[in-house]
């Protein structure tokens, strides 16, 4: 049987060049797909738009996924399905959610997941679109997590 | 007695302040990952006329040596780089700003190092700039 392979893509929009969000979580997911190739499977299947905003800081990128290729931009662009806001330390925080082995699932046990927890419940994590976009958010948590 | 930042007199003020520093000791204690550079871009008007970097020796909580040399020796020594003008560095230090923020906001550049393991040792990198803040510090302008 043939077979056709297609390697995982992180576009840069060249607008990204002054936004270090934009480069870290853009840095971040590629470094995540070439050391962990088990991420890729998630990779391939996410679609749609997440933005990220860092409110502390100012800054604001979005994840534009279209299946097996993400595009990273500065700013908003377009109507994200999901939406976090957090200070950047939390969304550095979201990374380092402990994930339940083989299910993938954040660990409700875990200090960090913990933590995010705690901070979302009072307010100072947000994130929009959740409930309706579930498996995109889950995905996004496993790609992005350095655990 | 105040120290030209940077300077050879900083570096080796600022190593006691981190070694001084007990949250850098607990939260830097797992940290294995190599020396840290951090690198002040060159600027004539402050006689800063190449790269030059603060190149620190950092192993399970303790800073073993704080070297001030150029940007280009620290570069290839270390196996993390942060680098940024000297007015961003000047406000991390004077603001005690969260370092991370200055990355985001892209006031300093991850120039070279695993962003996954700088993320897992985020509370240690925030506590190494937090000693700065200890360190009587003369800028140059």
């Amino acid at each position: 049987m043939a077979m056709l392979e297609y390697a995982p893509r992180v576009d840069m929009d060249a607008s990204t060049e002054q936004n270090g969000l934009a480069q870290m979580v853009g840095g971040l997911i590629l470094q995540n797909l070439q050391e962990h190739p088990h991420k890729r499977e998630d990779f391939a299947r996410l679609r749609g738009r997440v933005a990220i905003v860092a409110e502390d800081a100012g800054v604001a990128m979005t994840l534009a996924f279209q299946g097996n290729m993400v595009t990273v931009s500065d700013g908003i662009v377009g109507v994200p399905e999901v939406t976090v806001r957090a200070r950047s330390e939390d969304i550095v925080q979201l990374s380092l959610l402990e994930l339940i082995p083989r299910v993938g699932l954040p660990n409700p046990m875990g200090e960090a997941t913990r933590a995010i927890f705690a901070k979302s419940q009072a307010g100072h994590v947000r994130v929009y679109g959740a409930l309706l976009h579930i498996p995109l958010l889950l995905r996004l948590t496993r790609l992005l997590s350095v655990n | 007695m105040s120290h030209l930042f940077p300077s050879d007199a900083w570096a080796s003020a600022y190593q006691t302040a981190v070694n001084q520093n007990p949250q850098y000791k607990s939260a830097g204690k797992d940290w294995t990952h190599g020396k840290v550079a951090l690198v002040v871009k060159a600027d004539a008007s402050i006689s800063i006329d190449q790269d030059m970097a603060v190149l620190l020796d950092v192993n399970a909580g303790t800073c073993n040596s704080a070297t001030y040399t150029s940007g280009e020796q620290a570069r290839t020594s270390a196996a993390f780089a942060v680098e940024g003008p000297y007015d961003n560095w000047k406000r991390l230090i004077l603001e005690n700003e969260d370092p991370i923020k200055s990355l985001m906001q892209g006031k300093l550049k991850l120039t070279k190092g695993h962003l996954p393991t700088l993320i897992r040792y985020v509370e240690s990198s925030k506590q190494l700039l937090a000693s700065a803040q200890n360190v009587a510090t003369q800028f140059r302008r």
